[in-house]
């Protein structure tokens, strides 16, 4: 599946002014193009605040497009009918930023992760008991264990949360995938096995990746293109590689500049410290 | 006498399938002027600590087994809840990993901020530059001030003007920096923050640990950071404690544990960072046999 977001712009109401009036709205997204390949890992960074969580939200649907359009596989999903857009939701599923506001805290991990499977039976076609053992596969293959199929999310730390959220989009294989921040509650090494599994279903079932991070060092790991986004507009976009190599805005420069580096040696702060 | 010194503290939990013990006999102690970092697997109990130092844990379903936690002498397991809301928010300030716990969607940014400000103003008014003699129209005026400036500092541009949003207005990010100024409003001697810039991007994030940092320079408070940044770790902690299934696997000065880590656990964590070099589908993650003898 591929996507296309031409000349996307957003912007959010003012606040309310007297009984009619409104203050100037907020533009979120400035006129944002991107393009991304089928099978292909994109990566977005960027400023906090920068307008990252509303493209995904705007690529879902969930907010109206003040111009612009979006495509997936060429046709338009600002114009699909409810029940196209049912199908297409099946195709295309996300693993939503906040691992704490994201599950329903009444419904157990087992309910959560076989939401989808549920909601597109018509498209899936699973009996109570596959489910099951589906959810199971699931969770095992992102390092969660049997016996916490019952549990409520409450119960679990804030990887363990983000874990389950990853199962839940994986669970009707889709084949797109928006990843917001989905490791930042990860330990590093669990990171790198959800890395790992991304890559390994990515060749093997030809996934596309939108992923979202600020972690540069994951987003060069992970991804093939990459666009940085400053303010609601896109800065430079290109191959990974070249952007991190060759930054061409001082916006990324500045972001590569701030990565803070493991080697305890190469703080800014060291000079205080007990060391 | 330490700032803080955990003994010994063993927690277990109650759920679904019975009471399992998390926290196996974790010792920590914290020096005022120290940062410690507290990195390790997910689901080790980090968070768990750390919310049991400001007695935050619910019981049932917690149950502490055994150990205490000594905040300025005083074990904060024994603390009267009256003693507990005392310490919280003045002297033990705390940026919770779960935004949900602290920041409530149905009121305004701001009077969210100005309720903490003048929760610690009551307890000491030194906190919102205040006498002890100040009227009540003084206290809402300096809390509305300092929530303001706290803001800024976080860097929300133009907080004067975002005051009056609700949580849902703001980013992922913003959110974050919300939670960070209401721990810092009070000013505390100790400051938890778990996983205080995982929806920050890295400018906006060494702007917050520079914050940190300062506030330990110039008030010589204790901070306990749990984070699985590494590169935070090394960057602005001067000690840190690796934590796997319950327990501390080793413990000390940065220096010595990042670059000369004793334990295989560490070891592991260092090599699953993604470096420039890395290839895709390469990176090291806990090997499988790790995690069956640790389970
Ligand atoms: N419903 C809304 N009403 C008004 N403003 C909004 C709304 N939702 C988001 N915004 C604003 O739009 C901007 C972009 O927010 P968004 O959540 O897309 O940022 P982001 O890039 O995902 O940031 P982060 O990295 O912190 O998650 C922010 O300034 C935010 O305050
Ligand atoms: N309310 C609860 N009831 C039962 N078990 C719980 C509860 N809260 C946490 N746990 C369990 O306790 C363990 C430790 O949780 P904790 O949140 O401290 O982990 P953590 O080290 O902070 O992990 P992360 O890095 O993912 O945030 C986990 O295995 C979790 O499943
Ligand atoms: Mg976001
Ligand atoms: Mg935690």
């Amino acid at each position: 599946m591929s996507l296309d977001i031409q000349n996307v712009s957003k912007i959010f109401p003012g606040p309310r002014q007297g009984f009619f009036g409104r203050g100037e709205g907020f533009t979120a997204l400035d006129d944002v193009s991107l393009s991304i390949r089928k099978g292909a890992s994109f990566g977005l960074v960027g400023e906090s605040g920068s307008g990252k969580t509303t493209l995904t939200r705007c690529i879902l649907r969930l907010e109206s497009l003040s111009a612009g359009n979006i495509l997936f596989d060429g046709s338009d999903i600002h114009k699909l009918t409810p029940l196209q857009m049912r199908r297409l939701r099946s195709r295309l599923q996300i693993v939503f930023q906040d691992p704490y506001a994201s599950l329903d805290p009444r419904m157990t991990v087992h309910d959560i992760v076989a939401e989808p499977l549920v909601i597109h039976g018509d498209v899936v076609n699973m009996t109570a008991s596959r489910r099951t053992e589906r959810v199971m596969e699931l969770l095992l293959q992102v390092g969660l264990r049997s016996e916490h199929l019952f549990r409520y999310p409450h119960e679990f730390s804030g990887g363990q949360r983000q874990r389950i959220g990853i199962a839940r989009a994986l669970a009707v294989n889709p084949e797109f995938l928006i990843l917001d921040e989905p490791t930042s509650a990860l330990d590093v090494s669990v990171q790198a096995d959800v890395l790992n599994l991304l890559h390994r279903l990515q060749v093997e079932l030809g996934l596309t990746y939108f992923f979202i991070s600020h972690d540069l060092g994951v987003i060069r790991y992970i991804c093939d293109d990459v666009a940085v986004i400053y303010r609601g507009r896109v800065v430079e976009q290109g191959p990974v590689a070249a952007i991190f190599d060759n930054p061409q805005s001082d916006y990324t420069r500045m972001l590569l500049d701030a990565m803070p580096d493991p080697d305890p040696d190469r703080s800014p702060f060291r000079k205080i410290a007990a060391v | 006498m330490a700032l803080l010194d955990i003994k010994n503290l063993n927690l277990a939990m109650r759920s679904y399938e019975g009471e399992t013990q998390i926290l196996h006999g974790i010792d920590l102690k914290i020096e005022r002027g120290e940062i410690w970092g507290m990195v390790g697997e997910t689901g080790s109990g980090k968070s768990l600590t750390g919310l049991s130092v400001s007695r935050l844990i619910a019981s049932p379903p917690g149950r502490y087994l055994a150990g205490s936690i000594e905040f300025q002498g005083r074990d904060v397991l024994k603390a009267t809840d009256k003693e507990m809301r005392m310490l919280r928010g003045r002297h033990i300030g705390m940026i919770f990993q779960d935004p949900t716990t602290n920041l409530n969607p149905a009121f305004r940014i701001g009077t969210q901020l100005v309720d903490v400000a003048l929760h610690a103003g009551h307890a000491d008014p030194s906190v919102l530059g205040l006498g002890a003699g100040a009227s009540r129209g003084d206290f809402k005026k300096a809390a509305k001030r300092v929530a303001v400036e706290m803001l800024e500092k976080v860097g929300i541009p133009k907080a004067a003007d975002r005051i009056d949003d609700y949580p849902h207005q703001f980013s992922g990010g913003m959110r974050q920096r919300v939670l960070i100024a209401m721990a810092m409003i009070g000013k505390p001697d100790l400051l938890i923050a778990d996983e205080p810039t995982t929806a920050l991007d890295v400018s906006v994030q060494a702007q917050i640990l520079r914050l940190i940092h300062d506030l330990v320079a110039e008030r010589n408070i204790g901070v306990l950071l749990i984070t699985h940044n590494l590169g935070i770790v090394a960057q602005i902690c001067s000690h840190v404690a690796v934590m796997f299934r319950g327990r501390i696997l080793e413990a000390g000065k940065v220096n010595d544990v990042l670059k000369r880590p004793s334990h295989s656990y560490t070891q592991a964590l260092l090599n699953s960072v993604p470096t420039v070099h890395t290839k895709r589908g390469e990176l090291m993650g806990l090997s499988g046999a790790m995690r069956e003898t640790s389970a």
